[in-house]
């Protein structure tokens, strides 16, 4: 499972954005998304389009957690939003590994798998990585969404920050990261 | 008029100057909200809906036209009439409406032609080398006037643009056509050579040609030329019954010696002979006697008294035509170009292409001409013989079989008696009930058909009937009563068939709301079909047909069903169905199918902008690489023209968009340039690259102020930085400095 998240203005500026890996059952939080390395803008391009769908669900729904808004079949990503008060979206778009049978998911993990292949497969159709609709991924979102806010308030605090700027701050990227690591 | 031969001819295409035509599409927003007529408004060229056309094409507005704009454009612009195979009937209606009536037209029954040797003689002798089939097929597919058909309720309709099919008998193998299907690469290998037809000559007559003729519209034609070719390529098969005959012309002429007797003759071999229909084919179907008549060599007083002596034997179903049996060269006063045919199966197109191409050698190109009265004559006898024989043979027959078979069938299930079946329809009482219990063992499992006269394949067939009839409730609840038996009995084929003539059936029905419900239904039913389709059948041209269908008229029903639809076209995408050439032609379709999701009036949320700029510029990408630069500027254009609706000043807030953005409008603008036979090389770099560097390092340089004056302070150093930040910026050659890069690392 690979995640890009980012942080949007009201006024779709970003704010920031960082992309990592699934460190659960063995991933090693890197990012692999299934569009060639060429074409890492396509990220961004899903995001910007489930921008329609946001506002759509920002009016519909009152809560803060819009939960899974939108999808890009071709390449099976999932975005899942979150809404602040102020309106900044932060949106998460999580894209499940690539089925083994065409791409490798690493040696390691191969050499493993191959005697212990149906509990692994089982075990990985339950977690968080393998099923990005089921309730447990939507649960694992919510969390990383609530810690990620929870960072955002404390940093745009700072004196130094104004509003519509750039998060720049290192403590707040190692922060998400963090989260990123503990809930995905 | 405003045909696009006025324009300038130097004019750049329009997305070659990316500034202007986000000005222009700004100010044309407030007038695109107004008028919300779904697509057609966003697909018609801007500079060409625009101007002062409207009055004068409103003027020869035909009767179901809806937006004049998009006609007097598709009448008028030049590769239209290029690539004539496409134009002939693009005019006619617009829209959505257009695509189901295409849709509808594409499900007309199927009338074989056999003729005696005669007559193709007499036929070949006008320069037809197909003989008699050749000559009527044109003209079936467009029955003149209007023809009024009779449901199972007892209401009439009247249709303007009923059809026939008219299929040779004589040169039909049904053994291989049953088991054959075309392959949809065959579609694909269609699209490239319509494209190569209309482009390759791109260089060498670019100059002459009007640069408005590569305004979008182009593609629509050609996925219409797609959608059509996709709709013509199923043969005759077991599991649905569209192309077996309804009816039949047998045909003699006046020059045949022992009249009765070959028609006779004709008779036999077609019901008991070697043109015998294969197993699988219900051997009923109407017979309809043709006496072709030599104007020009033969008396017709012999003739009249040989009709008269036909339909004494025949009863009411013959036919004089009176043709001319010499050649019409177009120079003849009255000479008429024969229409060309609008539903040619792949494999026919392919053919027809090569054909042509030789024929252009030898200066006789197109169809061959006719006499007008020739003309007049051929229309009257497809007029005559849909409108009095097959139409009220196929009322008749739905309606015995409605009665017979059908309630029956209801009897059997065992839920609703006979009181319920005229009145509840059979739709509400058979979904609840279905048959239980397990095969009816009607199905021959070895050889994979029903016999034509075991209860399900009559009433696949009444179903069928009844959809060609246009009586699309009917149809849906007949298929909804098959579905179910189909699956009892692992007939998978037919089960698939079955579900996604349900629900396509149920799509064009009109009446039904768009329920949620109901939309959920049809969801499932056309999943089932591609799953019934693809997985047991390996049948990828109906697995295609079935989601191209359904995609089309959920888009056509508007509102949120559009957004299944796109995700039915995504789904025909990731499926590989189509080639590289369908898959953008899918991306453009996709993103028509967000553009004509509006907002809500007055709401500013609602609408799938972003979501159809996305698809126009990935389709932009791919005409670009499969060097299509002519298209990619026009998808580029159209992106643009989405995106100025969300866009402050038309940059997009992500880095990496506008960089990607920029690149590819920077390729496709010299692609094209290359494409039009300018000079590549130093020559271009000098006039034309100045002033694409002054373009773009302005907009760069605005960007990175803005960004400056919004960050404050440099990035601080991060000499680490991400990995992930590396690929980005890199093949854009001077940005290393991009603001991105700084962003990311931030």
């Amino acid at each position: 499972m690979s995640y890009y998240f980012t942080i949007l203005s009201p006024s779709d500026a970003p704010l920031f954005n960082i992309a990592f890996g699934t460190s659960k059952s063995g991933g090693d939080g890197i990012a692999r998304f299934r569009f060639p390395d060429s074409a890492q803008y396509m990220n961004q391009f899903v995001i910007h389009s489930s921008l329609d769908i946001v506002e759509e669900a920002q009016w519909m729904n009152g809560n803060m957690y819009l939960k899974h808004i939108d999808t890009y079949p071709p390449a099976a990503a999932y975005i899942s939003a979150f809404l602040t008060p102020s309106g900044t979206r932060f949106l998460l778009l999580h894209q499940p590994p690539q089925p083994p049978s065409t791409s490798s998911t690493g040696g390691s993990s191969l050499l493993s798998s191959s005697f212990s292949g149906a509990s692994s497969s089982r075990a990985s159709s339950s977690s968080v990585a393998a099923n990005p609709t089921s309730p447990q991924t939507e649960e694992a979102v919510r969390q990383f969404m609530n810690e990620v806010y929870e960072n955002y308030v404390k940093t745009i605090m700072s004196p130094f920050y104004r509003q519509g700027m750039e998060i720049r701050s290192p403590v707040f990227r190692t922060k998400v990261t963090a989260a990123g690591r503990k809930w995905l | 008029m405003t045909s696009p031969g006025d324009a300038p001819p130097v004019k750049p295409p329009p997305s070659f100057s990316p500034t202007i035509p986000r000005v222009a599409s700004k100010a044309r927003y407030p007038e695109h909200h107004d008028s919300s007529p779904p697509l057609e408004s966003d697909l018609v060229d801007p500079s060409i809906s625009s101007t002062p056309s409207l009055p004068t094409a409103t003027s020869e507005l035909p009767i179901r036209s809806a937006s004049p704009h998009a006609r007097s454009l598709r009448s008028s612009t030049p590769q239209l009439a290029r690539s004539t195979l496409v134009s002939p009937l693009d005019g006619r209606f617009d829209g959505s409406e257009d695509i189901r009536s295409l849709i509808i037209r594409s499900f007309s029954p199927a009338v074989g032609v056999y003729a005696s040797e005669d007559t193709d003689n007499l036929v070949r002798e006008k320069g037809f080398k197909h003989g008699f089939w050749e000559l009527i097929r044109p003209f079936g597919e467009n029955v003149p006037g209007k023809l009024v058909i009779r449901d199972s309720v007892g209401s009439s309709r009247g249709w303007e643009d009923y059809g026939v099919r008219f299929i040779d008998l004589a040169g039909r193998d049904w053994d291989i056509a049953g088991a054959g299907q075309e392959s949809p690469g065959q579609v694909e290998e269609v699209l490239q050579r319509q494209l190569n037809s209309v482009f390759l000559d791109g260089p060498l007559t670019g100059p002459l040609r009007p640069k408005e003729s590569v305004s979008y519209p182009l593609a629509s034609p050609l996925y219409k030329l797609f959608l059509r070719r996709l709709l013509s390529a199923a043969s005759a098969t077991p599991h649905e019954t569209f192309r077996h005959p309804v009816a039949s012309v047998i045909a003699i002429s006046s020059r045949n010696a022992n009249p009765l007797e070959s028609l006779r003759q004709l008779y036999a071999d077609t019901s008991n002979g070697h043109r015998r229909l294969p197993d699988w084919a219900h051997p009923e179907y109407l017979r309809y006697y043709v006496l072709v008549h030599d104007e020009d060599r033969d008396d017709i007083a012999e003739s009249t008294k040989l009709f008269d002596q036909m339909k004494r034997h025949f009863g009411l179903h013959c036919h004089l035509l009176r043709l001319r049996s010499s050649q019409c060269v177009s120079s003849d006063d009255d000479s008429v170009q024969t229409p060309l045919c609008e539903w040619l199966s792949p494999s026919e197109h392919l053919m027809g292409m090569g054909e042509k191409e030789t024929l252009v050698d030898i200066d006789t190109d197109g169809p061959p001409y006719l006499f007008d009265s020739d003309v007049v004559a051929i229309k009257s006898l497809v007029r005559e013989l849909v409108a009095q024989s097959v139409i009220p043979f196929m009322e008749s027959r739905v309606a015995v079989w409605n009665d017979q078979v059908a309630s029956r069938r209801r009897g059997i299930s065992g839920r609703f008696m006979s009181m319920s079946r005229r009145w509840a329809g059979f739709g509400s009482s058979s979904r609840s009930s279905g048959i239980s219990g397990g095969a009816s063992g009607n199905y021959d499992t070895t050889r994979g058909f029903y016999k034509p006269d075991a209860p399900e394949a009559i009433l696949r067939k009444m179903a069928d009937f009844a959809f060609m009839l246009r009586d699309f409730k009917l149809a849906a609840s007949t298929y909804e009563l098959l579905r179910s038996d189909f699956g009892n009995d692992k007939a998978w084929r037919h089960h698939a068939g079955a579900h996604e003539m349900c629900a396509i059936s149920t799509l064009l029905n009109p009446l039904p709301s768009p329920a949620k419900f109901k939309l959920e239904g049809i969801d499932q039913m056309i999943d089932t079909a591609c799953y019934s389709y693809l997985t047991r059948c390996s049948d990828s041209t109906n697995a295609l047909r079935c989601l191209t269908l359904a995609g089309e008229l959920l888009k056509s029903r508007g509102g949120s069903a559009t957004e299944d639809a796109a995700r039915w076209t995504m789904r025909a995408m990731d499926q590989g169905l189509v080639g590289p050439v369908g898959q953008i032609l899918f991306s453009e379709r996709i993103s028509a199918c967000y553009a004509s999701r509006t907002a809500p009036t007055g709401a500013k949320w609602g609408s799938r902008h972003r979501k159809a700029g996305m698809w126009s510029l990935l389709a932009a990408d791919q005409w670009l690489k499969i060097g299509k630069p002519a298209l990619a500027s026009a998808s580029l254009e159209e992106a643009e023209r989405f995106y100025a609706n969300v866009l402050d000043d038309g940059i997009f807030p992500m880095p990496e968009m506008q960089t990607f953005v920029d690149n590819l409008r920077h390729h496709v603008r010299v692609e094209y340039l290359e494409s039009r036979g300018l000079d590549t090389g130093e020559n271009q770099s000098a006039p034309l690259s100045s002033t694409v560097d002054t373009e773009e390092t302005s907009e760069k340089l605005d960007k990175r102020n803005h960004r400056r004056s919004l960050m404050g302070l440099p990035a601080p150093l991060d000499p680490g930085g991400l990995a992930l930040a590396s690929p980005k910026g890199q093949g854009f050659d001077g940005n290393e400095d991009q603001p991105n890069d700084d962003f990311e690392r931030a």
